[in-house]
């Protein structure tokens, strides 16, 4: 490289241009690294999240006749990539007496000591159960009951009553990969043999590894699977499903692609300015023989170069800010990162990424420089930019917003997945950024008049300079554009999901106390599962309790698809029916209930294609039943894959008696007398009492740590964006050193140079801040349509003004601190040799 | 041997957009320079002296006419082109001297060989030959901002003359500097005429500059207004 010795006097010479250009790449690629590395704990939190609630992610293998199968006829699948365990189950509905109390219980039929090893069950307390004789109790129930590890228990099964030693008790939430309600432990070769059942089993639960597609597992599994069995992902209680996690998920890629293209605006300045800066020399360089491939060239060499150098800085920064990041976004989530570990990926990814976007970045720079005019090697001062944008530029940007929203209507009708989404909101940010040169003169000028007029020669003078360079200051602002969209779009989406479960919760727990069923969801058949027909008549006779709602809860297939039954008791005179029904007044809703019509979640809907008026078939215990569909409802149980019908009609019709979750509400001051009677009756029948309180608090928890965990990316991309900002600004005063130092020395004085930068730099913000306000609402858009494929139905989105300007005021507040330092500096420069700088 | 022709010449700025706008800075400009020859073009401010120099140097194309250097027509010559013409065979000179302030005295000299791709040594011996053609040897090591403004035009007449050119091109090259450095420098070109019978185009507005050539072109409004050749040139002028 001829002009090599040339570029390493020019760092030597002016090491503040080159530290900045380092500066911006480092930022842009410790950005990516902590965003990714953010994302990633974030997703993982999520998992952990769900997996506490659902279990672990598995796949179900039944018979496809109704009750058990002989484990002989599953063949072989541990060669299929992606499993973590295969466990046979086995269940037995069973009666616990300890002393003088009884407890209907389900035990399950497990092989202990092998799930403890492989991590699937964790105990509280004690050894898993080997013997006969021995069993492991979900450590709530033994707590409940009273029971401790060496306790014996006297269990009734069909050969009789059985003496046994409790040798381990099991965290909850543990058991939910594989209990179906049940809270007791046994080894599964002595519980089948006590049902006189040996060799049989009820299902085989598939555990995968987290990083497993569940889709292909399921397919490979299913292929192998002959007639008497099938396979198929199971439906959870759990109301953090994993639909409802894509939309988050789809959150997270929003936000990573935003940080990638905020990254990239950052680094295009630098060396956008970069090069500017140089133009001079570059003209001379040409002027005396050099070629425009030999300034293209030695342009691209640097880039490579200082991107490097940038890479490996970024890269250690983002590595090291990455386990607090975690760490704190685990926090956020309430689940505690087990372990943190680097992905060699990202660190690989990063350290070719920053030569790879400087030299990306540098490309145009590069042709700019291969194009500089011959004059301005020799003019005594640098020809003026052209003002304005070509037609061709404007058409560029519009062309990018054709196809941004060409993508979104591919997702919305489903033609492409959700995820395309994300490179068309990237694009569509492209976009405003693109059109910012255009709307960025009426919206300084709009601004430079709300300038005090004792500061009006500063603010006309910044004004003009922002003028000047209408491209380069749009890649300035673009800096903020994206951050600000970032910050409104996402805030935006987040807020509106979260007050969407928020108000469906509020809308479907209306009770002071809950009584549910301790552990997961399970699908027992109806003769083994509890008996709880008779606990809310029970519930009802508490002096104190004014109303008392039983819910039905049981998993089933609708038209094949994995789902829940849910059947409500629905009192007379309740004032507004539980359920958010979408195009169906109250009255008819109720009536269509009472006829024994079944209400579908639109996320259940989406996945079959069934429409109010059709009929679907539910499949629930091994019995099909069709029922009517009256309408659709928004609901978050299991992420809307759900069959609502009335109680009556799930006891009719599903033969679904069980009762999962009750619903009482005291009487006018009452709520605190029921705790006590509202305990007793839920440990009589192995449920949990909880107020309402406390349950919208476990609720507040999780959807607050998801929230918390988005809104640290958010933040972290904003403290980027606030470090790219502040980067441009002051390459942007060091380019502007000949123009200050001529300032100066017609007499402006130091205070008015500092103010004159500050306002330049408020004015960059307030434009980046309105333009983005405009990206930000279009990002919350693109956001919600393309969650809608995913939740099956449009979020309410509602503009938020306080996040707007707290956005704005944000975006303003940056950019004049960012412009502080280099404004004290354009204040005190060397007359002399500002006036002289090339 | 004829090394320079300019053949009628035009130089109209702003033709592309609106032809009935634009500026006609230079009409019809035809001559010819023969080797050896010190010629300076003369004229008033906006004469259109400084945009036939650069047409002459292929820095900008005229818009009618064409330039022919050593047989070549700039005009068949596309960007690429004339930057290796303009590296190999013309040497410039300019006001403001315009030397890179991150190289030192003999790098800047050098650049053009570099661009070339001839290897380091050869540019650094070519680089020293040429500073000390111009009494500048001793300050090779310098940085521009370290040196005098005569130096600095001492050094970028070196720059001009490393690669041997066929014409050198000043414009204005003693405009920055005081009369005893322009004394100098006019000095220097004279002796490198005289002496190397190297082909200088010089373009100024002062006359006792325009004294030491021997040849004077005179431009006003874009045209020659006379084309003299002086019968001896003292070589220094007179001030």
């Amino acid at each position: 490289m001829r002009l090599a010795h040339l570029l390493a006097r020019q760092w030597a010479m002016r090491p503040g241009r080159a530290l900045a250009t380092v500066a911006s790449v480092a930022v842009a690629v410790g950005a990516v690294v902590a965003t990714w590395v953010a994302a990633d704990a974030s997703r993982s939190g999520y998992r952990r999240l769900t997996e506490a609630i659902e279990g672990a992610p598995s796949i179900e293998i039944t018979s496809t006749e109704e009750g058990r199968f002989s484990i002989e006829e599953l063949p072989s699948l541990g060669d299929i990539p992606g499993l973590r365990a295969i466990i046979p189950l086995f269940y037995r509905p069973t009666l616990l007496r300890v002393g003088e109390k009884r407890v209907r219980e389900i035990a399950m039929g497990v092989d202990c000591k092998t799930l403890v090893g492989q991590g699937l069950l964790e105990l509280t307390e004690g050894e898993p159960c080997l013997a006969p004789d021995e069993m492991v109790l979900d450590a709530g129930l033994a707590s409940s009951l009273k029971l401790d590890v060496g306790d014996e228990v006297l269990l009734f099964a069909r050969r009789g009553i059985k003496r046994m030693q409790v040798t381990g008790l099991a965290e909850s939430a543990s058991l939910a990969t594989f209990s179906a309600g049940g809270g007791v432990v046994v080894e599964i070769a002595a519980l089948s043999d006590m049902s006189s059942s040996l060799g049989l089993v009820d299902r085989v639960r598939v555990v995968l590894k987290p990083d497993a597609s569940r889709s292909d597992v399921l397919a490979a599994i299913s292929k192998r699977m002959p007639d008497t069995l099938s396979a198929a992902v199971p439906a959870g209680r759990a109301s953090m499903a994993e639909d409802v996690l894509h939309a988050a998920d789809l959150g997270l890629d929003f936000v990573t692609g935003l940080t990638v293209a905020m990254s990239w605006f950052i680094v295009v300045n630098a060396m956008l300015m970069n090069v500017t800066e140089r133009r001079r020399g570059l003209a001379l360089v040409r002027l005396l023989g050099g070629t425009a491939r030999q300034l293209r060239q030695t342009v691209i060499t640097e880039a490579a170069i200082l991107g490097l150098f940038g890479a490996v800085v970024g890269a250690g920064l983002g590595l090291l800010a990455a386990r607090p990041i975690a760490g704190g976004i685990a926090g956020a989530l309430n689940a505690p990162l087990t372990e943190f570990t680097y992905d060699p990926v990202i660190v690989l990814v990063a350290m070719l990424m920053g030569p790879a976007v400087a030299i990306a970045a540098a490309w145009w720079p590069a042709r700019e420089a291969g194009r500089v005019e011959l004059l301005e090697g020799i003019a005594q001062a640098p020809p003026p930019p052209a003002r304005g944008v070509s037609m061709r530029y404007l058409l560029g940007a519009i062309s990018l917003w054709c196809l941004a929203g060409l993508i979104l209507l591919a997702v919305l009708f489903e033609l492409m997945p959700p995820r395309a989404a994300v490179p068309a909101g990237t694009i569509t940010m492209l976009a405003f950024v693109g059109i910012t040169p255009v709307v960025l003169p009426w919206v300084s000028s709009g601004l430079v008049r709300l300038v005090p007029s004792c500061w009006w020669i500063e603010a006309r003078i910044a004004h003009e300079q922002i003028m000047r360079q209408p491209v380069r200051t749009a890649l300035t602002t673009g800096v903020l554009v994206v951050a600000v969209s970032n910050g409104i779009g996402l805030g935006h989406a987040i807020q509106d999901n979260v007050d969407n479960v928020l108000g469906w919760y509020d809308g479907w727990m209306q009770a002071d106390w809950l009584v549910v069923q301790a552990g997961a969801l399970g699908a027992m058949p109806p003769q083994a599962g509890p008996d709880a027909a008779e606990i809310d008549e029970i519930a009802r006779e508490i002096p104190g309790v004014a109303k008392v709602e039983a819910i039905g809860v049981a998993t089933g297939r609708a038209d094949g698809v994995a789902c829940v039954v849910v059947a409500r008791d629905l009192p007379a005179g309740e004032s507004s029916l539980p359920l958010d029904v979408i195009d169906l007044d109250e009255s008819s809703a109720r009536e269509a209930l009472e006829r024994g019509e079944a209400f579908v979640g639109t996320a259940l809907s989406q996945k079959t294609g069934i429409e109010p008026g059709d009929e679907i078939s539910v499949e629930i215990y091994g019995r099909t039943t069709k029922v009517k569909v009256a309408a659709l409802v928004v609901d978050f149980m299991s992420g809307g894959v759900a069959v609502h019908v009335s109680r009556e009609t799930g006891r009719t019709q599903f033969g679904l008696n069980a009762i999962e979750v009750l619903l009482v509400t005291a009487e006018q001051g009452q709520a605190a007398s029921l705790q006590a009677p509202l305990e007793e009756l839920a440990n009589e029948h192995g449920m949990l009492a909880r107020s309402f309180a406390e349950m919208q608090s476990m609720i507040d928890r999780v959807v607050q740590g998801i929230v918390g965990s988005l809104k640290s990316i958010l933040m972290l991309g904003f403290v980027v964006g606030s470090l790219g900002v502040a980067n441009t600004v002051t390459m942007n005063v060091l380019e502007k050193t000949r123009t200050l130092g001529l300032l100066r020395s017609v007499g402006m004085t130091s205070g008015q140079v500092t103010r004159l930068v500050v306002i330049q730099s408020i004015l960059l913000g307030a434009a980046g801040g309105a333009i983005g306000t405009f990206g930000g609402i279009t990002t919350a858009l693109f956001i919600q349509i393309s969650s809608q494929p995913l939740l099956g139905y449009p979020v309410q989105m509602s503009l938020r003004p306080g996040l707007i300007a707290l956005n704005m005021a944000a975006a303003m507040l940056v950019t004049a601190v960012a412009a502080w330092l280099p404004a004290r500096r354009a204040s005190r420069l060397d007359l002399l040799q500002a006036i002289s700088a090339e | 041997m004829t090394v320079l022709a300019a053949e009628h010449i035009s130089k109209t700025f702003g033709a592309e957009a609106a032809a009935a706008a634009g500026v006609q800075a230079v009409r019809d400009v035809a001559f010819t320079v023969e080797q050896g020859t010190f010629l300076a073009i003369t004229g008033a401010s906006g004469s259109g002296k400084s945009t036939v120099l650069h047409m002459l140097g292929g820095i900008t194309r005229p818009t009618a006419g064409r330039v022919v250097l050593e047989g070549v027509d700039l005009a068949g010559l596309d960007d690429e082109q004339l930057a290796l013409l303009r590296r190999r065979r013309i040497g410039f000179v300019f006001q403001r001297y315009n030397l890179l302030p991150e190289l030192s005295l003999a790098e800047n000299v050098a650049l053009p060989l570099e661009l070339d791709g001839k290897p380091r040594t050869a540019c650094r011996s070519a680089a020293l030959e040429a500073l000390e053609q111009v009494g500048m040897s001793h300050r090779a090591d310098h940085r521009p901002d370290s040196v005098s403004g005569g130096e600095q035009q001492r050094a970028a007449i070196a720059r001009a003359l490393v690669t041997k050119p066929a014409i050198l091109l000043a414009d204005e090259p003693t405009g920055a500097l005081d009369s005893a450095n322009s004394e100098n420098v006019i000095a220097l070109l004279s002796k490198l005429v005289l002496e190397d019978r190297q082909t200088v185009v010089l373009v100024t507005h002062d006359s006792t500059v325009a004294d030491a050539a021997t040849r004077v072109i005179t431009m006003r409004d874009g045209q020659i207004a006379s084309d003299e050749t002086q019968a001896a040139a003292t070589g220094v002028p007179s001030s």
